[in-house]
């Protein structure tokens, strides 16, 4: 069993060591040989880092943020008329939420209590009692939570931090660890502005062609072609792309929608090689000496930015995850920007299709520049089972009249046209426009399920319903801090650990050695059940395994001054033994359960940093018992059986 | 090697002058509590602070100056364990926490470079209070448990011994704390979270040295039925005294690795640790095991197990 614990521990922790031998690797190397070194072990790298022993923000540095919804504010949004009275009221409940612990909501149903008021003259229908509008209030400050949630971290996804966590907490609270991140304004920025909801059309076809082919054409240092004709025809595989085939319902004032195709382009985007060589079939007719891998090779020389998707026509771009970066590090460069049409602008679809094989893919969207709409049109928006058609998860959504009479023009003039909903530049939905749409009632379909619906719900009323959000807690540590802490930390605990080692020997001669060996396999059993639960390492954690360390051979010490005491009664030290570990087992049980409770206790109300500490400590109290008693144990046994002679007590 | 052997020390018998001894240490670590104070850290308090690391050595008076000419009000400034990085701290919030910013412009501008930030915190006022709420529910919550589960496994005179142990070790640290804030440069004792942890880890330490001395009584009291209890709990703090000493050691050691080489942020924690491995060890003795005696005897009453 003690194998198979020293096994499971190796495994656990060998990510951790690949990772940090990359690392060093890495740093080591400068530029083109560490992108050399990257793509060479990537895929060792990233298995790597997914199992490393994760490293808290202290440590590695980062940021680490408290966000709450601002429910009063959401309140006085959310009034559908205003008043003087309301006006009081809400000044009121925000002064008293500052000191006081009771819900907002809850101070605010008591202030209409108060005056006698009806809640139902500012919200809910006229006829609903407080109780009543109290439930929908709720309901709504539970939405703004999802809705603060799903645009911060659609807004971090398109930041490009990796690692990130973003977590609810309690029923108002956002909270975001940003490994790495140091720059506050510019986080500070990304969770506070206002969210845009934009509607774009998708561009036409020849913007994208004369896009694609420009950029290309940069990347070659070729000279850019002005006619937009040449372009076209420069591409023959490209022009004879597929139409997109919707299977269009005849339900009034609809939109269908193109994820239903989409999906099946993220299947295609499955067999790279396969679609690369539709887009080469043209190409082949013209030159059929060529082998198809090198026709291949030719063409991707020729398309180097075409070459990174792995679907490319006119209508759908498709690429992995992996060359998302690539193809976002392109689109920055300002010699490839200045070539980019001035009537498109880019977006990558929010959510990623997964494949069978597990690849993440992303559809790259080519829109007009300019939106048709923005969000704050809409009027309300709900997801819910399609009652007309075969009961698959749709969106409504509902404009003012303003937006209702943009709206039937805009979809009007774009009928059978691709039209995208763009929050923070991420494109959430591309329906099909299947009909002119008077009057503003919209409904969305083609939702693979009810979730999909939901977020789309979600992102809907984020252009109508901003939910405003206050940083209550930020907390950087500086990368700088960051090794220190580690290095500090590191130094702090092989000391403590060596002199403790040093010192168990010398008193208790072989006793000491069994005790000392337990002591080690014990550290390596924490960081190894951290790394398999995918726990994080903290300062305090380290803390935490070093006074583990100090308290851990408690164990050991009540087990050999009772062996002691026993042989010195004239026991024979196989007897001695035995007596010891029986003897000290119920004061270990007990000391340690007790200092178990404690530990737990400190976890369920600690945050951040305690949290971290705590963890370790219960780990190490746990790992602890089994390396005390059990492992020194066999440790003795065996020893005794071979060299009876080492074994002293001191 | 061997320390204490064959101890015989009439420990109950002196318990009367340790009940001196403690009750002097507790009123001066109460009056320190309550004239000198304790100084809470920013979790607490709420509020921000930033810890800049500055290209040269500098002072604590001239970082002042500093300060007050970019008008910044009220500022605390404190050392972060060297010469060149220093805590800057106000109470303000400000909105999209600005202060910072002003910090660090007013910094550079006079270090005419760009200033390293090790670390920077803002916490508002309420996530402070309930810091404070959370720390006060978990030490309560962890007294309470304690007091059942010894109950439980031993008898309810002794839980009571041991919690009352528990409160002497908190405010007797507490005290200490307080007494030894700004009394050694570069230690800084001010109250935060990792302070609550060092001192929900003493109560651990505490119980779990308590329960040893008390696992000795039970066996003794089965093996021993007619022995009165004052020897025989001399004879249990005898026979675990070397134990006592020798863990109290070995956590002393790392703490102090901890102390010296761990950097700012354990620093404080690691000396509140150290603090409670001796009030622990000595309370199992003079409070715990002294008041069960106490009270046990008090009452007539017999235990057995």
């Amino acid at each position: 069993m003690i194998v198979a614990f020293l096994v499971l521990s190796v495994y656990l922790l060998y990510p951790t060591y690949r990772d940090s031998v990359h690392q060093s690797n890495l740093s080591n190397l400068s530029g083109e040989d560490s992108t050399a070194y990257f793509d060479e072990h990537e895929e060792s790298i990233r298995n790597a880092r997914a199992g490393r022993l994760k490293l808290g923000l202290d440590l590695q540095g980062g940021m680490y943020v408290t966000l709450e919804v601002d429910i009063v504010e959401l309140l006085a949004k959310l009034a559908k008329n205003e008043d003087e009275n309301l006006r009081t009221i809400i000044a009121e409940v925000r002064q008293e939420a500052l000191t006081s612990d009771e819900p907002v909501l809850d101070l605010f149903s008591s202030k209409f209590e108060e005056r006698n008021m009806r809640m139902s003259r500012y919200y809910g229908d006229i006829r609903d009692e407080n109780a009543d509008v109290m439930e929908k209030l709720r309901d709504e400050s539970e939405k703004a939570v999802d809705r603060a949630l799903e645009i911060i971290r659609n807004r971090i996804d398109q930041y490009g931090v990796s690692e990130v966590s973003i977590a609810r907490s309690g029923n108002r609270r956002i909270i975001l660890e940003l490994p790495g991140v140091s720059d506050e304004r510019e986080v500070r920025g990304l969770i506070q502005e206002t969210a845009q909801l934009e509607f774009k059309l998708l561009a036409d076809e020849n913007s994208i062609l004369k896009a694609l082919g420009n950029i290309d054409r940069v990347l070659l240092g070729k000279e850019l072609e002005e006619d937009e004709d040449t372009t076209t025809v420069d591409d023959p595989a490209l022009a004879e792309g597929e139409v997109p085939d919707d299977e269009l319902r005849s339900d009034e004032e609809t939109l269908a929608d193109a994820d239903a195709e989409a999906d099946e382009l993220a299947e295609d985007a499955a067999d790279v090689t396969a679609s690369d060589e539709d887009a080469l079939d043209a190409e082949s007719i013209a030159d059929e000496a060529m082998t198809e891998e090198e026709q291949l090779e030719e063409w991707k020389k020729e398309n180097p930015f075409r070459a990174l998707f792995s679907q490319a026509d006119e209508q759908t771009l498709i690429a992995s995850a992996d060359q998302r970066e690539r193809v976002n590090n392109i689109l920055r460069r300002s010699d490839v920007r200045d070539a980019i049409p001035d009537d498109v602008s880019f977006a990558w679809g929010a959510k990623p299709y997964v494949t069978a094989e597990g690849m993440d893919y992303y559809e790259f969207f080519i829109l007009k520049r300019k939106p048709e709409l923005t969000g704050e049109v809409i009027t309300n928006a709900r997801a819910q089972t399609d009652q007309a058609g075969f009961g698959g998860a749709v969106v409504t959504m509902q404009m003012d009249a303003e937006g209702s009479r943009e709206w039937a023009r805009v979809t009007g003039a774009n009928v059978n046209k691709r039209i995208a909903i763009v929050l923070d530049n991420a494109v959430f939905s591309a329906p099909n426009v299947r009909q002119k749409i008077i009057g503003g009632n919209s409904q969305i379909e083609g939702m693979a399920n009810m979730e999909e619906a939901r977020l789309l719900e979600i992102v809907l009323k984020a252009g109508a319903l901003p939910a405003p959000v206050d940083i209550i807690e930020e907390r950087t540590v500086g990368p700088s801090l960051g090794e220190d802490s580690i290095n500090k930390g590191l130094t702090s605990f092989l000391i403590g650990l060596a002199i403790v080692i040093i010192f168990m020997v010398v008193y208790y001669q072989y006793g000491g050695v069994s005790a000392d060996m337990a002591l080690i396999f014990n550290v390596v059993f924490i960081l190894a059940v951290l790394a398999g639960f995918h726990g994080t390492l903290t300062l305090p954690g380290i803390a935490g395994i070093l006074l583990t360390v100090g308290m851990a051979v408690d164990a050991n010490v009540l087990i050999n001054e009772r062996i002691r005491e026993e042989f010195g009664a004239g026991k024979t030290i196989r007897a001695a033994i035995d007596a010891g570990y029986s003897r000290a087992f119920p004061a270990i049980i007990d000391a340690n359960l007790t200092t178990l409770l404690t530990t737990i206790i400190l976890y369920q109300f600690g945050s951040g940093p305690v949290q971290g500490f705590a963890l370790t400590l219960m780990i190490g109290i746990i790992c602890s018992l089994f390396t005390a008693i059990v492992m020194t144990r066999v440790i003795l046994e065996i020893t005794l059986d071979k060299s009876p002679s080492i074994v002293k007590f001191g | 090697m061997r320390i204490f052997q064959n101890l015989n020390v009439d420990f109950m018998g002196k318990r009367k002058l340790f009940y001196m001894v403690s009750a002097v240490l507790l009123v001066s670590g109460v009056v320190s509590i309550t004239f000198k104070g304790l100084q809470f850290g920013l979790d607490f308090k709420g509020g921000t602070e930033v810890v800049v690391r500055l290209p040269r050595t500098a002072s604590i008076p001239e970082l002042r100056g500093i300060m007050q000419q970019a008008d910044m009000g009220s500022i605390e400034i404190k050392s972060f364990g060297s010469s060149t990085d220093f805590i800057i701290r106000t109470e303000q919030k400000g909105v999209g926490s600005t202060i910072s910013d002003d910090i660090k412009t007013a910094l550079r501008e006079n270090f005419n470079q760009e200033i390293e930030i090790l670390q920077e915190n803002r916490v508002e006022a309420k996530i402070g209070s309930e810091i404070r709420r959370d720390a006060v529910i978990a030490i309560f919550f962890a007294l309470i448990g304690i007091l059942v589960f010894i109950g439980f496994r031993f008898k309810l005179v002794f839980a009571v011994g041991t919690v009352a142990a528990l409160f002497h070790d908190v405010i007797l640290t507490l005290g200490l704390i307080s007494m030894f804030t700004d009394v050694i440069p570069s230690l800084n004792l001010e109250f935060d979270q990792a302070m609550i942890a060092a001192f929900l880890t003493l109560i651990g330490y505490s119980v779990n040295d308590t329960v040893v001395v008390f696992d000795r009584v039970r066996e003794n009291l089965k093996l021993f039925k007619t022995t009165p209890l004052e020897p025989l709990i001399n004879k249990s703090i005898n026979t675990t005294m070397s134990r006592t000493i020798l863990t109290s050691i070995t956590t002393l050691l790392v703490m102090t690795a901890l102390m010296v080489f761990g950097g700012e942020p354990t620093r404080g924690f690691a000396f509140a640790m150290s603090i409670g491995v001796f009030t622990g060890s000595y309370s199992s003795i003079f409070v715990a095991s002294a008041l069960t005696l106490d009270w046990t005897t008090s009452r007539k009453m017999k235990i057995t197990f």
